[in-house]
Protein backbone atom coordinates (compact mmCIF):
# COMPACT_ATOMS: atom_id res chain seq x y z
CA UNK A 1 0.00 0.00 0.00
CA UNK A 2 1.58 3.25 -1.06
CA UNK A 3 -1.19 5.54 0.16
CA UNK A 4 0.33 7.85 2.73
CA UNK A 5 -2.57 9.75 4.13
CA UNK A 6 -2.18 9.11 7.81
CA UNK A 7 -5.10 9.26 10.20
CA UNK A 8 -4.86 11.86 12.96
CA UNK A 9 -6.24 10.18 16.10
CA UNK A 10 -8.29 12.35 18.42
CA UNK A 11 -9.83 11.78 21.82
CA UNK A 12 -12.76 9.90 20.31
CA UNK A 13 -10.82 7.79 17.82
CA UNK A 14 -7.57 7.05 19.68
CA UNK A 15 -8.69 3.58 20.95
CA UNK A 16 -9.63 2.61 17.39
CA UNK A 17 -6.26 3.55 15.89
CA UNK A 18 -4.41 2.03 18.85
CA UNK A 19 -6.11 -1.28 18.16
CA UNK A 20 -5.45 -0.99 14.41
CA UNK A 21 -1.75 -0.54 15.09
CA UNK A 22 -1.87 -4.01 16.73
CA UNK A 23 -3.91 -5.32 13.75
CA UNK A 24 -7.06 -5.59 15.82
CA UNK A 25 -10.42 -4.14 14.84
CA UNK A 26 -12.21 -2.63 17.82
CA UNK A 27 -15.55 -0.88 17.48
CA UNK A 28 -17.33 1.52 19.80
CA UNK A 29 -20.17 0.05 21.90
CA UNK A 30 -22.50 2.45 23.68
CA UNK A 31 -22.38 1.95 27.42
CA UNK A 32 -26.08 2.85 27.65
CA UNK A 33 -27.70 0.68 24.96
CA UNK A 34 -24.74 -1.65 24.23
CA UNK A 35 -25.19 -1.20 20.48
CA UNK A 36 -22.20 -0.82 18.22
CA UNK A 37 -21.56 2.25 16.11
CA UNK A 38 -18.95 3.27 13.58
CA UNK A 39 -17.49 5.79 13.44
CA UNK A 40 -17.98 6.92 17.04
CA UNK A 41 -19.91 10.16 17.46
CA UNK A 42 -20.48 12.65 20.27
CA UNK A 43 -23.78 10.91 20.96
CA UNK A 44 -24.95 7.35 20.41
CA UNK A 45 -26.71 7.26 17.03
CA UNK A 46 -28.80 4.31 18.22
CA UNK A 47 -30.22 5.39 21.60
CA UNK A 48 -29.26 9.09 21.22
CA UNK A 49 -27.63 9.18 24.63
CA UNK A 50 -25.42 12.21 25.20
CA UNK A 51 -23.26 10.10 27.50
CA UNK A 52 -22.47 7.09 25.34
CA UNK A 53 -19.13 6.45 27.15
CA UNK A 54 -18.15 4.10 24.37
CA UNK A 55 -16.54 0.80 25.29
CA UNK A 56 -14.16 -0.53 22.64
CA UNK A 57 -14.58 -4.22 21.89
CA UNK A 58 -12.77 -6.36 19.39
CA UNK A 59 -14.88 -7.71 16.51
CA UNK A 60 -14.13 -10.56 14.12
CA UNK A 61 -14.14 -8.48 10.95
CA UNK A 62 -15.84 -11.24 8.94
CA UNK A 63 -18.23 -9.73 6.49
CA UNK A 64 -20.02 -9.72 3.16
CA UNK A 65 -19.35 -7.52 0.18
CA UNK A 66 -22.27 -5.16 -0.34
CA UNK A 67 -20.60 -3.16 -3.09
CA UNK A 68 -17.25 -2.20 -4.53
CA UNK A 69 -15.40 0.13 -6.85
CA UNK A 70 -12.03 0.17 -8.54
CA UNK A 71 -10.22 3.48 -8.16
CA UNK A 72 -8.28 4.09 -11.38
CA UNK A 73 -7.99 7.85 -10.90
CA UNK A 74 -7.92 9.48 -7.46
CA UNK A 75 -8.36 13.01 -6.16
CA UNK A 76 -5.80 12.09 -3.50
CA UNK A 77 -2.13 11.75 -4.22
CA UNK A 78 0.26 8.99 -3.23
CA UNK A 79 -1.90 5.94 -3.95
CA UNK A 80 -0.71 3.19 -6.23
CA UNK A 81 -3.42 2.86 -8.89
CA UNK A 82 -5.60 1.01 -9.53
CA UNK A 83 -6.93 -0.36 -6.26
CA UNK A 84 -10.23 -1.94 -5.29
CA UNK A 85 -12.35 -0.76 -2.39
CA UNK A 86 -15.06 -2.96 -0.90
CA UNK A 87 -18.11 -1.87 1.08
CA UNK A 88 -18.40 -4.58 3.73
CA UNK A 89 -21.32 -5.39 6.00
CA UNK A 90 -20.01 -7.07 9.15
CA UNK A 91 -21.50 -10.49 9.90
CA UNK A 92 -21.72 -9.82 13.63
CA UNK A 93 -22.93 -6.22 13.26
CA UNK A 94 -24.98 -5.84 10.08
CA UNK A 95 -25.68 -2.18 10.83
CA UNK A 96 -21.98 -1.43 10.51
CA UNK A 97 -20.47 -1.13 7.07
CA UNK A 98 -16.78 -0.53 6.56
CA UNK A 99 -14.92 0.50 3.45
CA UNK A 100 -11.44 -0.86 2.89
CA UNK A 101 -9.04 -1.98 0.22
CA UNK A 102 -9.39 -5.54 -1.07
CA UNK A 103 -5.81 -6.71 -1.05
CA UNK A 104 -6.45 -9.51 -3.56
CA UNK A 105 -6.04 -6.90 -6.29
CA UNK A 106 -7.98 -4.56 -8.53
CA UNK A 107 -9.03 -7.25 -11.02
CA UNK A 108 -10.53 -9.63 -8.44
CA UNK A 109 -13.89 -10.86 -9.74
CA UNK A 110 -16.63 -10.06 -7.23
CA UNK A 111 -20.31 -10.65 -6.74
CA UNK A 112 -22.63 -9.16 -4.13
CA UNK A 113 -22.49 -11.15 -0.91
CA UNK A 114 -18.97 -12.53 -1.35
CA UNK A 115 -17.36 -13.36 2.01
CA UNK A 116 -14.33 -11.38 3.09
CA UNK A 117 -12.18 -11.31 6.19
CA UNK A 118 -10.27 -8.57 7.90
CA UNK A 119 -6.65 -7.74 7.32
CA UNK A 120 -4.65 -4.53 7.65
CA UNK A 121 -2.68 -2.19 5.44
CA UNK A 122 0.40 -0.84 7.22
CA UNK A 123 0.69 2.83 6.27
CA UNK A 124 3.69 3.72 8.42
CA UNK A 125 5.42 2.25 11.46
CA UNK A 126 2.68 1.85 14.09
CA UNK A 127 -0.07 3.06 11.75
CA UNK A 128 -2.42 0.58 10.08
CA UNK A 129 -5.83 0.83 8.43
CA UNK A 130 -8.36 -2.01 8.10
CA UNK A 131 -8.46 -3.77 4.75
CA UNK A 132 -10.09 -6.95 3.50
CA UNK A 133 -9.17 -10.19 1.79
CA UNK A 134 -11.40 -12.74 0.06
CA UNK A 135 -12.41 -15.37 2.64
CA UNK A 136 -10.35 -18.52 2.55
CA UNK A 137 -7.41 -16.83 0.87
CA UNK A 138 -5.77 -15.09 3.81
CA UNK B 1 -45.67 19.04 8.52
CA UNK B 2 -48.40 16.67 7.43
CA UNK B 3 -51.10 17.23 4.86
CA UNK B 4 -51.12 19.68 1.99
CA UNK B 5 -48.65 22.59 2.04
CA UNK B 6 -50.55 25.58 3.43
CA UNK B 7 -48.96 27.93 0.94
CA UNK B 8 -49.68 25.59 -1.97
CA UNK B 9 -49.73 27.60 -5.22
CA UNK B 10 -49.63 30.89 -3.30
CA UNK B 11 -46.01 31.66 -4.22
CA UNK B 12 -44.83 32.00 -7.81
CA UNK B 13 -41.64 32.28 -9.80
CA UNK B 14 -42.03 35.40 -11.93
CA UNK B 15 -38.65 35.86 -13.57
CA UNK B 16 -35.22 34.37 -14.07
CA UNK B 17 -31.80 34.77 -15.56
CA UNK B 18 -29.14 32.20 -16.35
CA UNK B 19 -25.53 33.25 -16.88
CA UNK B 20 -23.29 31.85 -19.54
CA UNK B 21 -21.73 28.65 -18.19
CA UNK B 22 -17.95 28.76 -18.52
CA UNK B 23 -15.22 26.28 -17.65
CA UNK B 24 -12.79 28.82 -16.17
CA UNK B 25 -13.90 32.15 -14.76
CA UNK B 26 -12.66 35.36 -16.33
CA UNK B 27 -14.25 37.49 -13.62
CA UNK B 28 -15.06 37.14 -9.90
CA UNK B 29 -18.14 35.05 -9.19
CA UNK B 30 -19.75 38.06 -7.50
CA UNK B 31 -19.63 40.03 -10.76
CA UNK B 32 -21.33 37.24 -12.70
CA UNK B 33 -23.93 37.00 -9.94
CA UNK B 34 -24.69 40.73 -9.87
CA UNK B 35 -25.08 40.84 -13.65
CA UNK B 36 -27.37 37.78 -13.60
CA UNK B 37 -29.38 39.15 -10.67
CA UNK B 38 -29.98 42.46 -12.48
CA UNK B 39 -31.14 40.55 -15.59
CA UNK B 40 -33.54 38.45 -13.51
CA UNK B 41 -35.01 41.48 -11.74
CA UNK B 42 -35.59 43.19 -15.08
CA UNK B 43 -37.00 39.97 -16.55
CA UNK B 44 -39.58 39.90 -13.76
CA UNK B 45 -40.60 43.49 -14.63
CA UNK B 46 -39.24 44.83 -11.34
CA UNK B 47 -36.78 47.48 -10.16
CA UNK B 48 -33.88 46.47 -7.88
CA UNK B 49 -35.30 48.48 -4.97
CA UNK B 50 -38.45 46.33 -5.02
CA UNK B 51 -36.43 43.25 -4.05
CA UNK B 52 -36.64 42.98 -0.28
CA UNK B 53 -35.69 39.36 0.26
CA UNK B 54 -32.61 37.29 -0.60
CA UNK B 55 -32.17 33.53 -0.26
CA UNK B 56 -29.29 31.30 -1.27
CA UNK B 57 -26.89 28.65 -0.13
CA UNK B 58 -23.22 29.50 -0.21
CA UNK B 59 -22.03 25.98 0.63
CA UNK B 60 -19.79 24.26 -1.89
CA UNK B 61 -19.47 26.79 -4.62
CA UNK B 62 -16.49 24.55 -5.35
CA UNK B 63 -14.81 21.46 -3.90
CA UNK B 64 -11.34 20.11 -3.20
CA UNK B 65 -8.78 22.03 -1.18
CA UNK B 66 -9.94 25.51 -2.17
CA UNK B 67 -10.78 28.28 0.24
CA UNK B 68 -14.12 29.97 -0.51
CA UNK B 69 -14.07 33.80 -0.55
CA UNK B 70 -17.32 35.75 -0.53
CA UNK B 71 -17.73 37.67 -3.78
CA UNK B 72 -14.83 35.87 -5.45
CA UNK B 73 -15.56 32.16 -5.32
CA UNK B 74 -18.84 32.11 -3.41
CA UNK B 75 -21.71 34.60 -3.04
CA UNK B 76 -23.75 34.87 0.13
CA UNK B 77 -27.22 36.46 0.15
CA UNK B 78 -26.00 39.38 2.29
CA UNK B 79 -23.03 40.01 -0.02
CA UNK B 80 -25.30 40.10 -3.05
CA UNK B 81 -27.81 42.45 -1.42
CA UNK B 82 -25.08 44.84 -0.32
CA UNK B 83 -23.39 44.84 -3.73
CA UNK B 84 -26.68 45.45 -5.52
CA UNK B 85 -27.16 48.46 -3.25
CA UNK B 86 -30.23 47.01 -1.60
CA UNK B 87 -31.01 46.99 2.10
CA UNK B 88 -33.18 43.89 2.38
CA UNK B 89 -35.86 43.17 4.94
CA UNK B 90 -34.79 39.55 4.89
CA UNK B 91 -31.58 37.87 3.73
CA UNK B 92 -31.28 34.21 4.57
CA UNK B 93 -28.84 31.42 3.76
CA UNK B 94 -29.48 27.72 3.75
CA UNK B 95 -26.87 25.73 5.65
CA UNK B 96 -25.85 22.21 4.79
CA UNK B 97 -26.39 19.91 1.83
CA UNK B 98 -29.51 20.14 -0.29
CA UNK B 99 -28.43 23.64 -1.26
CA UNK B 100 -30.82 24.49 -4.09
CA UNK B 101 -33.99 22.86 -2.78
CA UNK B 102 -33.10 24.06 0.73
CA UNK B 103 -32.70 27.69 -0.32
CA UNK B 104 -35.75 27.51 -2.61
CA UNK B 105 -37.69 26.39 0.44
CA UNK B 106 -36.46 29.43 2.37
CA UNK B 107 -37.46 31.72 -0.50
CA UNK B 108 -40.94 30.22 -0.78
CA UNK B 109 -41.49 30.42 2.96
CA UNK B 110 -40.31 34.02 3.06
CA UNK B 111 -42.97 35.06 0.54
CA UNK B 112 -45.65 32.83 2.07
CA UNK B 113 -45.08 34.25 5.54
CA UNK B 114 -44.88 37.84 4.36
CA UNK B 115 -41.28 38.18 5.54
CA UNK B 116 -40.54 39.60 2.10
CA UNK B 117 -42.60 40.61 -0.93
CA UNK B 118 -40.12 39.93 -3.73
CA UNK B 119 -37.40 37.37 -3.04
CA UNK B 120 -34.31 36.87 -5.16
CA UNK B 121 -33.05 33.28 -5.06
CA UNK B 122 -29.61 32.64 -6.47
CA UNK B 123 -27.12 29.83 -6.81
CA UNK B 124 -23.57 30.61 -7.86
CA UNK B 125 -21.06 27.89 -8.71
CA UNK B 126 -17.33 28.32 -9.06
CA UNK B 127 -14.50 26.46 -10.70
CA UNK B 128 -11.02 27.74 -9.83
CA UNK B 129 -9.19 29.58 -12.63
CA UNK B 130 -6.42 26.97 -12.54
CA UNK B 131 -5.81 23.55 -11.09
CA UNK B 132 -8.11 20.60 -10.58
CA UNK B 133 -11.51 21.14 -9.05
CA UNK B 134 -11.58 18.10 -6.78
CA UNK B 135 -7.91 17.45 -6.06
CA UNK B 136 -6.99 17.51 -2.41
CA UNK B 137 -3.37 17.67 -1.33
CA UNK B 138 -3.95 16.24 2.15
CA UNK B 139 -1.23 14.05 3.65
CA UNK B 140 -3.02 13.44 6.89
CA UNK B 141 -6.68 13.05 7.69
CA UNK B 142 -8.23 14.50 10.83
CA UNK B 143 -11.84 14.69 11.97
CA UNK B 144 -14.33 12.83 9.82
CA UNK B 145 -11.83 12.31 7.02
CA UNK B 146 -9.76 9.96 9.22
CA UNK B 147 -12.45 7.31 8.71
CA UNK B 148 -12.16 7.14 4.92
CA UNK B 149 -9.21 9.00 3.36
CA UNK B 150 -6.41 6.72 4.73
CA UNK B 151 -7.81 3.80 2.72
CA UNK B 152 -8.28 5.99 -0.37
CA UNK B 153 -12.04 6.51 -0.15
CA UNK B 154 -12.57 10.18 -0.85
CA UNK B 155 -14.96 12.38 -2.82
CA UNK B 156 -18.34 12.04 -4.42
CA UNK B 157 -17.25 9.89 -7.35
CA UNK B 158 -16.27 6.76 -5.36
CA UNK B 159 -19.34 7.37 -3.20
CA UNK B 160 -21.79 7.20 -6.11
CA UNK B 161 -19.75 4.45 -7.79
CA UNK B 162 -20.44 2.18 -4.81
CA UNK B 163 -24.18 2.85 -5.12
CA UNK B 164 -24.09 2.32 -8.88
CA UNK B 165 -22.18 -0.97 -8.62
CA UNK B 166 -24.79 -2.30 -6.23
CA UNK B 167 -27.58 -1.05 -8.51
CA UNK B 168 -26.10 -2.77 -11.58
CA UNK B 169 -25.50 -6.01 -9.71
CA UNK B 170 -28.90 -6.08 -8.05
CA UNK B 171 -31.03 -5.00 -11.01
CA UNK B 172 -29.01 -5.95 -14.07
CA UNK B 173 -28.50 -2.42 -15.40
CA UNK B 174 -26.12 -2.13 -18.33
CA UNK B 175 -23.77 0.51 -19.66
CA UNK B 176 -26.02 0.74 -22.73
CA UNK B 177 -28.86 2.01 -20.53
CA UNK B 178 -26.62 4.66 -18.99
CA UNK B 179 -25.42 5.65 -22.46
CA UNK B 180 -29.05 6.55 -23.13
CA UNK B 181 -29.13 8.84 -20.06
CA UNK B 182 -25.87 10.59 -20.84
CA UNK B 183 -26.48 11.11 -24.55
CA UNK B 184 -29.98 12.44 -23.80
CA UNK B 185 -28.50 14.97 -21.34
CA UNK B 186 -25.63 16.03 -23.57
CA UNK B 187 -27.66 16.23 -26.75
CA UNK B 188 -30.37 18.34 -25.15
CA UNK B 189 -27.72 20.46 -23.44
CA UNK B 190 -25.96 20.95 -26.77
CA UNK B 191 -29.00 22.94 -27.98
CA UNK B 192 -28.90 25.44 -25.09
CA UNK B 193 -27.05 28.68 -25.90
CA UNK B 194 -25.82 29.19 -22.30
CA UNK B 195 -24.60 25.61 -21.79
CA UNK B 196 -20.91 24.81 -21.52
CA UNK B 197 -21.66 21.90 -23.87
CA UNK B 198 -23.50 24.07 -26.44
CA UNK B 199 -22.95 22.64 -29.91
CA UNK B 200 -21.17 19.55 -28.55
CA UNK B 201 -23.51 16.55 -28.70
CA UNK B 202 -22.16 13.03 -28.18
CA UNK B 203 -23.06 9.60 -29.51
CA UNK B 204 -23.68 6.28 -27.79
CA UNK B 205 -20.38 5.14 -29.29
CA UNK B 206 -18.56 8.08 -27.65
CA UNK B 207 -19.98 7.06 -24.30
CA UNK B 208 -19.24 3.36 -24.64
CA UNK B 209 -15.67 4.09 -25.74
CA UNK B 210 -14.98 6.27 -22.69
CA UNK B 211 -12.69 4.51 -20.20
CA UNK B 212 -14.01 3.78 -16.73
CA UNK B 213 -12.14 5.80 -14.08
CA UNK B 214 -13.89 4.77 -10.87
CA UNK B 215 -15.78 1.57 -11.72
CA UNK B 216 -18.40 1.58 -13.14
CA UNK B 217 -18.28 5.35 -13.66
CA UNK B 218 -16.58 7.08 -16.57
CA UNK B 219 -15.86 10.78 -17.00
CA UNK B 220 -19.04 11.31 -19.04
CA UNK B 221 -21.15 10.11 -16.08
CA UNK B 222 -20.02 13.21 -14.17
CA UNK B 223 -20.95 16.85 -14.65
CA UNK B 224 -18.03 19.10 -15.48
CA UNK B 225 -17.02 21.80 -12.95
CA UNK B 226 -17.89 25.25 -14.27
CA UNK B 227 -18.58 28.80 -13.23
CA UNK B 228 -22.22 29.72 -13.65
CA UNK B 229 -25.08 31.46 -11.90
CA UNK B 230 -28.84 31.08 -11.94
CA UNK B 231 -31.29 33.56 -10.41
CA UNK B 232 -35.05 33.31 -9.84
CA UNK B 233 -37.47 35.95 -8.58
CA UNK B 234 -40.36 34.82 -6.38
CA UNK B 235 -43.39 36.68 -5.16
CA UNK B 236 -46.97 36.00 -4.12
CA UNK B 237 -49.48 34.63 -6.61
CA UNK B 238 -51.48 37.80 -6.00
CA UNK B 239 -48.63 40.16 -6.93
CA UNK B 240 -47.62 37.90 -9.82
CA UNK B 241 -50.85 38.87 -11.64
CA UNK B 242 -49.44 42.35 -12.30
CA UNK B 243 -46.10 41.14 -13.70
CA UNK B 244 -45.24 40.42 -17.34
CA UNK B 245 -44.40 36.69 -17.30
CA UNK B 246 -46.76 33.78 -16.88
CA UNK B 247 -46.37 32.77 -13.22
CA UNK B 248 -45.16 29.33 -12.23
CA UNK B 249 -46.56 28.35 -8.86
CA UNK B 250 -44.88 26.33 -6.14
CA UNK B 251 -47.23 23.52 -5.19
CA UNK B 252 -45.10 21.86 -2.57
CA UNK B 253 -41.69 20.59 -1.61
CA UNK B 254 -40.00 17.95 0.50
CA UNK B 255 -36.45 17.76 1.78
CA UNK B 256 -34.58 14.72 3.06
CA UNK B 257 -31.95 14.31 5.75
CA UNK B 258 -29.55 11.50 6.70
CA UNK B 259 -31.14 8.88 8.92
CA UNK B 260 -28.28 6.43 9.23
CA UNK B 261 -24.92 6.94 10.81
CA UNK B 262 -22.31 6.10 8.19
CA UNK B 263 -18.73 6.82 7.26
CA UNK B 264 -18.31 10.20 5.54
CA UNK B 265 -19.57 10.01 1.96
CA UNK B 266 -20.56 6.40 2.42
CA UNK B 267 -23.69 6.38 0.32
CA UNK B 268 -25.61 3.12 -0.02
CA UNK B 269 -28.35 2.02 -2.39
CA UNK B 270 -30.53 0.90 0.53
CA UNK B 271 -30.27 4.33 2.19
CA UNK B 272 -31.07 6.10 -1.09
CA UNK B 273 -34.12 3.91 -1.71
CA UNK B 274 -35.43 4.14 1.83
CA UNK B 275 -35.04 7.92 2.00
CA UNK B 276 -36.45 8.33 -1.50
CA UNK B 277 -39.69 6.54 -0.69
CA UNK B 278 -40.18 8.62 2.47
CA UNK B 279 -39.40 11.92 0.74
CA UNK B 280 -41.66 11.09 -2.16
CA UNK B 281 -44.63 10.34 0.10
CA UNK B 282 -44.19 13.73 1.83
CA UNK B 283 -43.80 15.51 -1.51
CA UNK B 284 -47.00 14.28 -3.12
CA UNK B 285 -48.97 14.93 0.05
CA UNK B 286 -47.57 18.47 0.39
CA UNK B 287 -48.18 19.28 -3.29
CA UNK B 288 -51.74 17.97 -3.20
CA UNK B 289 -51.24 16.33 -6.55
CA UNK B 290 -50.64 12.79 -7.70
CA UNK B 291 -47.69 11.52 -9.67
CA UNK B 292 -50.02 10.70 -12.57
CA UNK B 293 -50.76 14.41 -13.07
CA UNK B 294 -47.08 15.25 -13.61
CA UNK B 295 -46.00 15.62 -17.21
CA UNK B 296 -42.44 16.86 -16.83
CA UNK B 297 -39.79 15.35 -14.55
CA UNK B 298 -36.32 16.83 -14.11
CA UNK B 299 -34.27 14.56 -11.83
CA UNK B 300 -30.85 15.57 -10.50
CA UNK B 301 -28.01 14.14 -12.55
CA UNK B 302 -24.66 15.46 -11.31
CA UNK B 303 -23.66 11.81 -11.43
CA UNK B 304 -25.70 9.91 -13.99
CA UNK B 305 -26.93 7.14 -11.58
CA UNK B 306 -28.92 9.79 -9.72
CA UNK B 307 -31.37 9.74 -12.63
CA UNK B 308 -32.25 6.11 -11.79
CA UNK B 309 -32.35 6.85 -8.06
CA UNK B 310 -34.73 9.79 -8.44
CA UNK B 311 -37.06 8.35 -11.09
CA UNK B 312 -37.56 5.38 -8.78
CA UNK B 313 -37.76 7.47 -5.59
CA UNK B 314 -40.44 9.70 -7.09
CA UNK B 315 -42.36 6.66 -8.23
CA UNK B 316 -42.13 7.08 -12.00
CA UNK B 317 -40.86 3.50 -12.20
CA UNK B 318 -40.75 0.67 -9.66
CA UNK B 319 -37.45 0.16 -7.78
CA UNK B 320 -34.81 -1.31 -10.06
CA UNK B 321 -36.75 -0.56 -13.25
CA UNK B 322 -35.59 2.93 -14.23
CA UNK B 323 -32.85 1.61 -16.51
CA UNK B 324 -35.40 -0.47 -18.47
CA UNK B 325 -37.90 2.41 -18.61
CA UNK B 326 -35.13 4.58 -20.05
CA UNK B 327 -34.06 1.97 -22.62
CA UNK B 328 -37.70 1.85 -23.74
CA UNK B 329 -37.61 5.59 -24.52
CA UNK B 330 -39.39 6.70 -21.34
CA UNK B 331 -37.34 9.89 -20.95
CA UNK B 332 -36.76 10.78 -24.62
CA UNK B 333 -37.47 14.48 -25.14
CA UNK B 334 -38.15 13.70 -28.81
CA UNK B 335 -41.32 11.85 -27.76
CA UNK B 336 -44.19 14.23 -26.94
CA UNK B 337 -45.67 12.05 -24.20
CA UNK B 338 -42.49 11.04 -22.40
CA UNK B 339 -41.52 12.55 -19.04
CA UNK B 340 -38.57 14.21 -20.87
CA UNK B 341 -36.37 13.79 -17.81
CA UNK B 342 -33.33 15.55 -19.31
CA UNK B 343 -35.02 17.99 -21.70
CA UNK B 344 -33.19 20.82 -19.96
CA UNK B 345 -29.85 19.07 -20.36
CA UNK B 346 -29.40 18.52 -16.64
CA UNK B 347 -26.02 19.03 -15.06
CA UNK B 348 -24.39 16.59 -17.46
CA UNK B 349 -25.61 18.68 -20.40
CA UNK B 350 -24.97 22.14 -18.89
CA UNK B 351 -22.10 21.86 -16.43
CA UNK B 352 -21.99 21.45 -12.68
CA UNK B 353 -24.79 23.80 -11.64
CA UNK B 354 -26.18 21.93 -8.63
CA UNK B 355 -29.82 21.55 -9.64
CA UNK B 356 -30.21 24.86 -11.48
CA UNK B 357 -30.82 23.22 -14.89
CA UNK B 358 -33.62 21.14 -13.39
CA UNK B 359 -35.41 24.08 -11.75
CA UNK B 360 -34.81 26.26 -14.80
CA UNK B 361 -36.29 23.72 -17.22
CA UNK B 362 -39.39 23.32 -15.05
CA UNK B 363 -39.79 27.10 -14.96
CA UNK B 364 -39.21 27.62 -18.70
CA UNK B 365 -41.56 24.82 -19.76
CA UNK B 366 -44.34 25.80 -17.34
CA UNK B 367 -44.13 29.50 -18.19
CA UNK B 368 -44.19 28.76 -21.91
CA UNK B 369 -40.72 30.21 -22.40
CA UNK B 370 -38.85 27.09 -23.57
CA UNK B 371 -38.67 28.17 -27.21
CA UNK B 372 -38.12 25.31 -29.64
CA UNK B 373 -38.09 22.85 -26.71
CA UNK B 374 -41.55 23.91 -25.59
CA UNK B 375 -43.72 21.01 -24.44
CA UNK B 376 -47.37 20.93 -23.51
CA UNK B 377 -47.03 20.64 -19.73
CA UNK B 378 -48.99 21.76 -16.70
CA UNK B 379 -47.28 20.13 -13.70
CA UNK B 380 -43.60 19.43 -13.20
CA UNK B 381 -41.32 18.01 -10.54
CA UNK B 382 -37.59 18.49 -10.09
CA UNK B 383 -35.12 17.08 -7.62
CA UNK B 384 -31.72 18.01 -6.32
CA UNK B 385 -28.86 16.06 -4.74
CA UNK B 386 -29.64 12.69 -3.11
CA UNK B 387 -32.91 11.77 -1.39
CA UNK B 388 -31.36 12.05 2.08
CA UNK B 389 -29.46 15.29 1.68
CA UNK B 390 -31.46 17.00 -0.97
CA UNK B 391 -35.03 17.52 -1.96
CA UNK B 392 -37.69 17.82 -4.59
CA UNK B 393 -40.39 20.32 -5.47
CA UNK B 394 -43.57 20.34 -7.55
CA UNK B 395 -44.40 23.34 -9.74
CA UNK B 396 -47.50 24.12 -11.79
CA UNK B 397 -48.89 26.66 -14.23
CA UNK B 398 -52.49 25.62 -13.54
CA UNK B 399 -53.19 26.14 -9.85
Amino acid sequence: MTGHILPVPDEMSAPYWDACSRHELKLAHCSQCAKVTHPPDVTCPNCHSIEPDFVWKQVSGHGRVRSWTVIRQSFLSGFELPFLLVDVELDDHPDVRLIGRLIDGADTPLTLGDAVTLTFDDLAPGVAVPAFVMAGKS
Amino acid sequence: MSGTFEARNKVAIVGYAQSQVVRRPTEPLGVTTIRTAREAIADAGLKPQQIDGFAASALMPTSGGHEAQDGISTVSPAWLAEHLGIEPAYAVGFQGHGQLTGSLTLAVNAVASGAADYVLLHRALHNPPAGKYNDNPMTEAAGMMQWCAPQGFFGGLPAIAMVYTEYCQRYGATREAMAHVVTEARNNGAKLPWSYWHGKPITTENYLAEPVIVDPMCRLDCDIPVQGVGVFILTSAERAKDLPNKPVYMSGYANGYPQRHRLPLHWTLDDMEEAGQALSARLWEAAGISREEINLVQPYDAFSPFVYIWLEALGFTPLGEAHRFILDGGIDASRPNSIAALSGGGAIGNGRLHGLPQLLECYLQLSGRAGQRQRNVSNAVFSYSAPYFGGAAVLTNTP
